[in-house]
């Protein structure tokens, strides 16, 4: 029953296309296309759900191999990319746990969402979404789990801009979307560290040689694994995006990150179980991550005061303890609780706003009296310890300089030199220099009327006059006292942006980077 | 300590008291301020009377070596040719405070600054070393500074900075020639001007050319020399009236003072350049003439006929014989006066009607007529009337230059020609014409104006009538002076 791997994230991807071809062709919303996608879109992840379930009992009675290739997609020399899938064991039991989890959120969505705008954008992100889902539960090679981890991140982008008119929903869509390309960065470096040093991309291979490898070469692609699976997880230090991401709707924010995507790193932890024992020294990292993701998501938990932020910070808590768990060897009690997680979150995040419905009046739960009366405790939890301001202090602003000082750099260096013409608003970029230029050329000289006189020495006098006061304002005042001036503050102001530019650590920090890179390259 | 360490140190006084008063007491801080410029004032007048008019050396000499490593001293004495520039130096200042009651904003850091230039200027005056020449020279810098970009007009700060910027480019020169000339001096002869003096002898006569040009430019963007006058109508126009009184009446005196200095210690330089001299001073007089002559600014007016009349003093200068070099000496007073008479007048007009544009003034005697009074005795000196001091240091002028090249003076004629047209016009747009309404309710001058006009005038007068009380000052001295240059230069 192998071949029914195929059709998992197959099935989706049909629906979305469908949904996007036809939207392409008619965009006008209307009740009947309303249905129409919403039945394609059901009905496409429940049979792909029905089908991961056959797959599963194919499983559990002994039909499946372990493994379904389907070709090669990509063949250069040494490095095989094939299609091919897992069909046996975790893998399949955690792709039939997400498929129905994803058939119950389309359902749920559709009445979620009916009447709203963007519905079929919706679905048609959500058919994505699942077919990306199933590739990283089910794909046997590196790459093709890659392809679909990359798909599930883009749509959590999306959708967590699902409001692109609202400039917080765009702001935040960016942010954790960048924070998760700091994962992905990891991931692709794990990806070529495991072509390298075993000459495959494969994930059971990966795994049956992981004995062989010595632990220097498994603890490197293990981090490099470990850092995709903190950030995609939100553990520390990535854990900020998550609370920005519950800006999407409810129920694409229950199936991303209460159930389904958020365990992909998780998922991915355990699905190289044998890699990760050849590495201690990451198995403790994990530890350590984890608890302290889930000691910080408990203590900034307790001072939020909105439903979806304080299930966020549970959220990442239980991770966190789900990463100790593998840290500490024990695989099959995580598994356990990934999937148990998947299935109550998904619950609780659906159901959050009637939770604050229902639950309204009843008393707030006092904290323990230990830490009653910590006030720092309190101000650092409410600040969420400063996460995001060290980040933007120590990564995202020094980007930005960077980026300003080259298109600086651009604008007048290089757009000069090839000659393209300078913005407008750069000519006269403040009123004052423009004031102080026409002031400048205001002439403190005379009026032109007030020198005449009469008769032929009179005449010769004026004339004499004339050009010694054009040479006197062109030449002695204008020429070389004014535009000395002008010069000395030009160049001082190069020179001031010269050394502005040098005392930001970035610089430094750079030519340090680059230093080391020499070195090591030598 | 002697007294000429007293005059220096006085205006310093002076800056640490106005320092201890808070700055709300306006009235207080002008009090103490008059005070000790009045004190200062005094000492150099009693300077004057003390000073032995037969001795052609230095007088009052004091010397303290305070940097032991270059055997650079504190060396100040005072001789023919700097006694009346002193005396000039404490009067213009006097005036200039006199003048000062219009000034409304941070007072104290005003008087402040107007005392610290007093030292420095006095310090350029009297010291004997050239070291600490420089050091007053760049001191005097400062202060300025200050008073044009604070309390100037609209473009004061580029006022300010271009005159900064040329003044500390030419004393650059001067510097590097200075070092030049240490060059060629004996061990631990220290930086005593009659010590450098003696060491630039013995320089070669192509170097000895390149240390004058140097000298040239320093001094001679002070004077200012055409074409380096190119600070000096910004300057004028944009300081606070008081401010030019003392640029254009003692600030450029130091530029004609240290180029006869430098003369008399590289005479043999002077001579080779002096054709150039006498070039730059004719073209510059008639130049600056002309300029005078097409401005309506009453200020820039003044301005450029500073220009034409330190060229007058260059000419007397480039002479390099008695008679020019005393006539050079008697013009730096005569300018001091008539030129600090002229920015004290045409500011006090200025503050009553806010324009400076000649063309909104007319009938001026029906309502001012102790202002047209003086106006008028100023502007006639300033043309060189007889009967005024301008006369006397002209007529010099044109005996010393007709002794050294026959009839090439006939230009320093056509100058004066052209200022007396443009000081002749002033007159009269001033002074008579239709009545204007808004010309019809200005005050006369003050008591404390009236005074610091009077003071001038009647010194533009006393010396017009009796010059050889003023010649009889430093003739010795430069009949000294003349004597070395002669001397070397046969």
């Amino acid at each position: 029953m192998d071949f029914l791997v195929v059709l998992l994230p197959l099935l989706p991807i049909l629906s979305a296309m469908f949904i996007g071809v036809s939207f392409m062709f008619n965009g006008q919303a209307s009740d009947e296309r309303e249905k129409k996608t919403a039945f394609i879109a059901r009905g496409a992840i429940t049979v792909m759900s029905l089908f991961a379930l056959m797959l599963l009992a194919g499983d559990l009675f002994g039909l499946n191999s372990d493994h379904y290739v389907v070709g090669e997609w990509l063949i250069n020399k040494n490095l095989v990319v094939e299609l091919s899938f897992i069909t046996s064991g975790f893998t399949v039991v955690v792709a039939a746990l997400f498929a129905i989890v994803l058939a119950i959120v389309t359902r749920f969505s559709t009445i979620y969402l009916h009447k709203e705008p963007g519905f079929v954008r919706y679905l048609f992100i959500f058919s994505l979404f699942s077919c990306g889902m199933m590739l990283i539960a089910l794909s046997g090679n590196i790459v093709l789990t890659f392809i679909g981890w990359e798909m599930a991140g883009l749509c959590s982008y999306f959708l967590i801009a699902f409001a692109y008119n609202r400039s917080v929903a765009v702001i935040n869509a960016t942010r954790a979307f960048v924070t998760n390309r700091v994962g992905d960065a990891g991931f692709i470096l794990g990806i070529a560290l495991t072509f390298v040093y075993l000459g495959t991309t494969s994930w059971l291979e990966l795994n049956s040689n992981a004995g062989e490898l010595s632990v220097t070469l498994a603890t490197e692609i293990a981090l490099c694994f470990a850092i995709a699976a903190f950030a995609k997880s939100a553990q520390l230090p990535f854990s900020s995006w998550l609370a920005r991401a519950m800006e999407g709707p409810t129920p694409s924010s229950a199936v991303f990150y209460g159930s389904v995507m958020i365990h992909s790193g998780v998922f991915l932890i355990i699905l190289l179980q044998p890699l990760f024992e050849q590495a201690p020294l990451v198995m403790m990292l994990l530890v350590a991550v984890g608890l302290m993701t889930a000691l910080y998501s408990f203590i900034v938990g307790l001072t939020q005061t909105d439903v979806k932020s304080s299930i966020s910070f549970a959220i990442t808590g239980q991770i966190g303890l789900m990463f100790v768990e593998c840290g500490l060897g024990w695989w099959e009690l995580a598994s356990v609780h990934l999937c148990a997680h998947v299935v109550v979150r998904g619950y609780q995040v659906l159901s959050s706003p009637s939770l604050v419905f229902n639950g309204n009046g009843n008393p707030m739960l006092p904290v323990s009296p230990m830490v009653r009366h910590m006030r720092w405790l309190y101000n650092s939890s409410l600040q969420r310890f400063w996460l995001d301001p060290i980040i933007d202090r120590t990564l995202i602003n020094p980007t930005l300089d960077l980026g300003k000082d080259l298109d600086y750099f651009d604008t007048t260096v290089v757009d000069r030199i090839m000659g393209l013409p300078s913005s407008s608003v750069r000519a006269a970029s403040s009123l004052v220099q423009l004031e102080n230029k026409t002031r400048a050329e205001e002439s403190p000289l005379a009026i032109d009327e007030f020198v005449r006189s009469n008769g032929v020495a009179g005449k010769i006098f004026e004339w004499a006059a004339n050009i010694m006061g054009w040479f006197e304002e062109r030449l002695v005042l204008k020429g070389i006292g004014i535009d000395m001036v002008d010069m000395g503050r030009q160049l001082g102001h190069a020179a001031n942006n010269f050394e502005k530019m040098l005392l930001k650590p970035i610089y430094p920090t750079l030519f340090g980077i680059i230093v080391l890179l020499i070195a090591a390259s030598l | 300590m002697g007294i000429l360490s007293i005059l220096l140190l006085i205006p310093v006084i002076g800056v640490v008291v106005l320092a201890l008063i808070p700055r709300e007491k306006a009235s207080q801080i002008r009090y103490m301020a008059n005070t000790f410029a009045t004190i200062v004032l005094l000492l150099s007048c009693w300077l004057v009377i003390d000073y032995n008019q037969l001795d052609s050396g230095l007088q009052y000499y004091e010397h303290f070596i305070f940097n032991p490593k270059l055997e650079s001293a504190f060396a100040l004495g005072v001789d023919g040719l700097s006694l009346p520039m002193v005396v000039l130096a404490t009067l213009l200042t006097s005036i200039a405070l006199l003048a000062s009651f219009t000034i409304t904003s941070d007072i104290k850091s005003y008087h402040i600054n107007i005392l610290l230039l007093e030292m420095g200027m006095l310090g350029v005056f009297l010291s004997q070393d050239w070291f600490l020449f420089y050091i007053f020279w760049e001191i005097t810098l400062i202060p300025l500074f200050y008073l044009i970009s604070r309390w100037g007009g609209v473009r004061r700060h580029m006022a300010s900075l271009n005159f900064v910027l040329y003044t500390m480019g030419g004393s650059i020169f001067m510097l590097v020639s200075l070092f030049a000339i240490t060059q060629h001096m004996p061990e631990h002869a220290g930086t005593l001007m009659s010590s450098m003096s003696a060491a630039a002898q013995s320089m070669p006569e192509d170097k000895q050319l390149w240390v004058f040009l140097g000298f040239l430019i320093g001094f001679g963007v002070k004077i200012p020399i055409f074409p380096l006058h190119g600070w000096l109508p910004l300057a004028h126009v944009e300081a606070p009236s008081p401010i030019s009184i003392l640029l254009s009446g003692i600030l450029l005196k130091m530029g004609s003072y240290g180029l006869i200095r430098a003369i008399v210690m590289l005479p043999e330089a002077a001579q080779v350049m002096q054709p150039t001299l006498v070039f730059l001073a004719l073209f510059g007089m008639i130049y600056g003439g002309i300029l005078a002559w097409r401005q309506a600014d009453l200020k820039a007016m003044v301005a450029y006929s500073s220009v034409s009349h330190m060229g007058v003093i260059l000419l007397g200068i480039a002479t390099l014989n008695f008679t020019g070099l005393s006539g050079a000496v008697l013009q730096m007073v005569t300018h001091g006066l008539v030129a600090g008479a002229l920015f004290l007048l045409v500011g006090l007009l200025y503050e009553r009607t806010h324009t400076r544009n000649i063309l909104d003034y007319s009938s001026l005697v029906r309502v001012m007529p102790r202002f047209t009074l003086f106006m008028t005795i100023t502007l006639f000196a300033s043309m060189g009337l007889p009967g005024t001091i301008g006369f006397v240091g002209e007529l010099q002028v044109v005996i010393g230059g007709f002794q050294q090249w026959g009839y090439l003076v006939v230009f320093l004629g056509l100058s004066i020609l052209i200022s007396s047209a443009y000081a002749m016009r002033t007159a009269g747009m001033l002074f008579t014409g239709p009545v204007k309404p808004q010309m019809r309710e200005i005050e006369d001058l003050r008591i404390p104006e009236l005074l610091a006009a009077s003071i001038l005038v009647a010194g533009i007068l006393l010396f017009g009538l009796w010059p050889s009380s003023l010649i009889d000052l430093s003739a010795v001295t430069i009949d000294d002076l003349n004597a070395v240059i002669s001397q070397r230069l046969q």
